[in-house]
């Protein structure tokens, strides 16, 4: 099988994950609930992986970062601390149901978007001025979207909103891994991501980088501060009840040494010389409209294309029989969709990992080819 | 006799423990004694008794914060040690 749905869960990952997850079943238990080799070597992985994932993005303090289940829970987390009912919350236009669903469900919200046209950050940017100018209390960007791939001009959008001192929640899900992701240079409040994708951990696993101002989305056992019912006021301890899953963290430490020691560059030009090859060879087949960003640097990981008269979800289903792994449909994404004009039928998706190679994508555009 | 360096998380006491030793500072972090724990389960970093001063000096200059340090002997039970 051709593997290019990494947008949603990267496939393959280094040896070392599932070496360290095994070992973690067989060797670890809980974290703060005992004071015996097995708990002591669990806390050991979690702070092992605090510590790394602290230093890859760009925090000074490694309780800073709260292990979650999944980008959605850590998202859940930072939206239910940061938005209060009745608040102005705008939005870059391009996220995924895992930033609007919650925003939804919080009473009065008025969600605002900026409006711009895929693959054009000057225009956003120029939106965003115009959008803060009339006020917001909080910002929620997603880095790079998971439909087009589209990178947003993170730098200058944290810069507004330092400046304006409005509270940033960056939703690193398809950025974390392959783009620079910098917590404190941004002054982001929160920046959350899951470990399964470019972070090459298992499913099961996230992370969110936060502040002093995070409040729980659970409340339970620490296993500190028992006698009180509050959850303890310091972190991470107050955003992480409940029992650890240590096998998921020891296995995403090393999907972090793994891109540490591969390097962002490394990981990010060879994906873009994937998305470039794919985006050419479909743009050579007849009644295909791709979905590609002109200027350099606007676009990595995730290519999305339409074939005239053909339906994404039949398409796709077609490629998995041949062996390709491709996505269609929304995406969970239908706010995105609505900006790049798909959103009746969607998109076919193809993303792609540190793992892809050449060979892999020529094959999936020739099977494309006889499927066109 | 020997110091505990309570701290108020796992977290902190790990990050103590690992500065301690860095400095060449015996340390082993563990659960604190419930009656330096009054809100129940803390942690606690163990040193030797000649590790103190090095130890204060470790403290001091990564800034970490703890809750208190307390000498343990024979004679009385805890006594809080003043910085």
């Amino acid at each position: 099988m051709i593997y290019l749905d990494s947008a949603a869960t990267t496939l393959q990952k280094p040896p070392a994950v599932a070496r360290a997850m095994a070992r973690a079943v067989g060797t670890m238990t809980s974290p703060g609930r005992g004071n015996h080799g097995p708990a002591n070597r669990a806390a050991r992985i979690l702070l092992a992986l605090r510590e790394k994932a602290g230093e890859l993005f760009g925090l000074s303090r490694p309780e800073q970062v709260i292990l979650t289940a999944s980008a959605t829970h850590g998202l859940n987390l930072a939206i239910k601390s940061l938005v209060r009912p009745g608040s102005a919350v705008l939005l870059s236009g391009w996220e995924h149901n895992a930033v609007t669903r919650p925003l939804a469900s919080i009473p009065g919200v008025r969600v605002g978007k900026v409006e711009a046209p895929l693959f054009r950050p000057d225009l956003f940017l120029a939106d965003l001025d115009r959008k803060l100018a009339k006020g917001a209390d909080s910002v929620i960007v997603t880095h790079v979207s998971n439909v087009f791939g589209y990178i947003l001009p993170l730098d200058e959008i944290a810069a507004r909103c330092r400046a304006r001192q409005i509270p940033l929640l960056v939703d690193a899900s398809q950025s974390a891994g392959v783009l620079p992701v910098r917590m404190d240079d941004w002054g982001a409040e929160f920046v959350a991501m899951p470990g399964h994708k470019g972070l090459y951990g298992p499913q099961g696993t996230g992370l969110l980088l936060v502040r002093d101002t995070a409040r729980p989305l659970l409340e339970g056992g620490t296993g500190s501060q028992s006698r009180l019912q509050a959850m303890p006021d310091f972190l991470p301890d107050r955003l992480e009840a409940g029992t650890h899953n240590i096998p998921g963290a020891a296995g995403l430490l090393e999907g972090l040494r793994f891109v540490e020691k591969t390097g962002l560059p490394v990981i990010l030009r060879h994906e873009t010389a994937l998305l470039d090859r794919a985006a050419a060879g479909l743009a050579r087949l007849p009644g295909v409209r791709v979905f590609r960003g002109e200027e350099a640097g606007c676009q990595c990981g995730v290519l999305s294309f339409q074939v005239e008269g053909r339906d994404p979800g039949e398409l796709a289903d077609s490629l998995a029989d041949r062996g390709i792994a491709v996505r269609s449909g929304l995406h969970c994404a239908p706010l995105a969709h609505a900006g790049g004009g798909t959103e009746e039928a969607g998109t076919v998706r193809m993303s792609f990992s540190a793992f892809n190679t050449a060979r892999e994508i020529d094959r999936a555009l020739e099977i494309l080819a006889e499927l066109v | 006799m020997y110091y505990l360096i309570v701290c108020r998380s796992l977290t902190y006491a790990q990050r103590i423990a690992n500065a301690l030793e860095s400095a060449g500072v015996r340390a082993r972090v563990l659960r604190s004694p419930a009656e330096l724990s009054p809100s129940g389960c803390s942690y606690s970093v163990r040193l030797p008794a000649r590790g103190l001063s090095r130890a204060m000096a470790v403290l001091r200059h990564t800034g970490l914060p703890y809750l208190g340090i307390y000498v343990g002997s024979v004679e009385e039970r805890w006594r809080e040690v003043s910085p």
